[in-house]
């Protein structure tokens, strides 16, 4: 009964927020006190001119109009015709993220296992790492894309530059955390040196990693996109500030739209690789 | 060939420790020396505090001692350098949360190199011991304080150490998980007759389980009295405890140790 409420509540929510996202600007002339300038259609556009331009921009109903998908070939066409409609700007976007994330995580994990175990090696960097931390790193992607490129490279440097930190500070305190008798236990055991980081300390990290995944995925997911921005051939970010060069606010809400899917799906994905690696821990802990 | 003494495994001779606790030094071992022989199972007993531990911690190298000496088979232990032969078992739960039941006992032949198939064989031995049958894939999360206690145990035991330390290893169990506990050591020990040295404040378990108990003086914590315990084994731990040879040593010792603990409340 509650979850039907829930459901209920969920469901008339949106509805209602796409009714006046759709209809509202109507008003506006009749009661201008109550209809903000943000509703019109010139910054928002409507729910049905971006689900139209969304069929157009993926190439699901030709120029003419008609489905593509019913006329062989057509769809083939309409790909053909752009070097970066929505399919290949997402295939562009989606990849890059992808590699800043694995990049980012891996690079960051074994800086921060490093950093984390060894308390000179914290101690000489320390000076560096709060002044690099205290950067917005995003304020870095045009130097990026002027030392890599507008290619796939600086789109990747950047979103690993994001997710690099985030992930470091995680592994450090993680392996600064491990337990003191697990590792005691370990050499009891038999254990070298190597053998408690391989058995002890990495495992013992790898549950603090993880709950660094799901933000990771979404920074790097905006590294991508400001770097897109900024200079780009494909891309989601690219895609938006074409259309807002053309003052097509359908075109940047189909993509913010597609963009708010990839995040969606993304982050379920890590998630459920989460769910999985740490399911050693007792339910309780499992929301972190 | 006539009367050869036992062979002793752990001798300990004037040991020392003291601790900094809010810039005070404080006295935890103060002079104490005994030995133990080949194949015999002692028990450390004393009021909390006594320093029974950490004797215990200095034998298993894992802090240092500020006077005394300790060999074992006649090789001076050093701090921070574990000793291959010697098995420990903590009072917490120390198990690698992050590995099986089978993964936890495995993972000292996991270091040792020895090859899967007869780890497999080992490990599931193990499990048999220890009553752990059908756990085997379960995580130490999802398992009770008395499973994971056994599950302790059978990843000291596998290795084979012929010297076992044991660190009030049932202290946190309840009553009858720990009965049930003590009858598990007892069967175990029984086929190995390992040299044990097993620290505990509880005197029915010292009484239980030991040939000899070494009873400690409060802090600072002194040897103050030995005590024979020579009940017949094999040993059932629990009608054990309604024999009258049981109830006579336990009155003797619990005098003994009734001091201490009176020692220790006013200290």
């Amino acid at each position: 009964m509650k979850r039907a409420m829930t459901l209920f509540w969920q469901i008339a929510i949106g509805l209602g927020a796409l009714a006046i996202w759709e209809w509202g600007w109507s008003l506006h002339d009749k009661v201008p006190w109550l209809v903000p300038d943000i509703l019109d259609p010139y910054f928002v556009s409507k729910p049905s001119e971006i689900y139209k331009q969304f069929l157009r921009m993926g190439c699901l109903v030709s120029s003419q109009g008609d489905w593509t998908l019913g006329t062989p070939g057509a769809f083939e066409k309409c790909i053909g015709r752009s070097e970066n409609n929505l399919w290949i700007a997402t295939y562009f976007t989606l990849k890059n993220t992808l590699w800043g994330f694995a990049t980012g995580v891996s690079s960051g994990f074994v800086l921060g296992l490093l950093l984390g175990r060894s308390d000179r090696l914290s101690e000489i960097f320390y000076p560096y790492i709060t002044a690099f931390n205290s950067i917005p790193r995003i304020a870095l992607a045009p130097i990026i894309i002027l030392a890599f490129g507008i290619g796939d490279a600086s789109k990747i440097v950047t979103a690993w530059l994001v997710v690099v930190f985030l992930v470091f500070f995680n592994t450090f305190e993680g392996a600064r955390a491990v337990d003191r008798d697990h590792i005691n236990a370990a050499r009891l055991l038999g254990a070298g040196e190597w053998q408690v980081t391989r058995t002890v300390i990495v495992p013992s990290t790898m549950a603090w990693l993880f709950a660094s995944l799901t933000p990771a995925v979404s920074f790097s997911l905006i590294g991508v996109i400001v770097g897109e921005f900024i200079g780009a051939e494909h891309g989601i970010g690219r895609m938006i500030i074409e259309a807002e060069a053309r003052g097509e606010a359908a075109g940047m809400m189909v993509a913010v739209f597609v963009l708010m899917i990839v995040g969606v799906i993304l982050a379920a994905g890590v998630r459920r690789i989460q769910a999985y690696l740490l399911r050693w821990r007792p339910a309780s802990t499992m929301a972190t | 060939m006539q009367n050869t003494p036992p062979r002793s495994r752990i001798e300990i001779d004037r040991l020392r420790k003291i601790f900094l606790a809010e810039g005070r030094e404080v006295v935890a071992v103060d002079d104490a020396s005994f030995r133990i022989n080949d194949g015999e199972f002692v028990a450390l007993l004393g009021p909390s505090g006594c320093g029974k531990s950490t004797i215990l911690n200095m034998v298993a190298t894992l802090i240092s001692p500020n006077g005394g000496d300790i060999r074992v088979d006649d090789v001076p232990v050093i701090p921070g350098r574990p000793i291959a032969q010697v098995g420990y078992v903590f009072q917490k739960d120390t198990l690698f949360p992050w590995r099986t039941v089978e993964g936890n006992i495995g993972y000292a032949l996991e270091l040792a190199g020895v090859p899967a198939g007869e780890r497999k064989t080992r490990v599931a031995e193990a499990i048999h011991q220890a009553g752990l049958n059908g756990f085997d894939r379960f995580y130490p999360a999802s398992l009770s304080g008395g499973m994971r206690q056994r599950v302790s145990l059978m990843r000291t035991l596998i290795a084979r150490p012929e010297i076992l330390l044991m660190d009030e290893p049932f202290g946190a169990l309840d009553t009858h998980t720990k009965l049930d506990m003590h009858s598990v050591l007892l069967s175990l020990w029984e086929r190995e007759r390992q040299t044990v040295l097993f620290v505990t404040h509880d005197l029915g378990e010292a009484l239980t389980l030991a040939d000899r108990i070494i009873l400690m003086s409060a802090r600072p914590g002194r040897v103050k009295a030995g005590f024979k315990v020579d009940f017949p084994r094999p040993r059932d731990a629990v009608k054990l405890r309604e024999t009258a040879q049981y109830a006579e040593l336990f009155s003797k010792v619990w005098h003994s140790l009734g001091e201490e603990f009176a020692k220790g409340r006013s200290a």
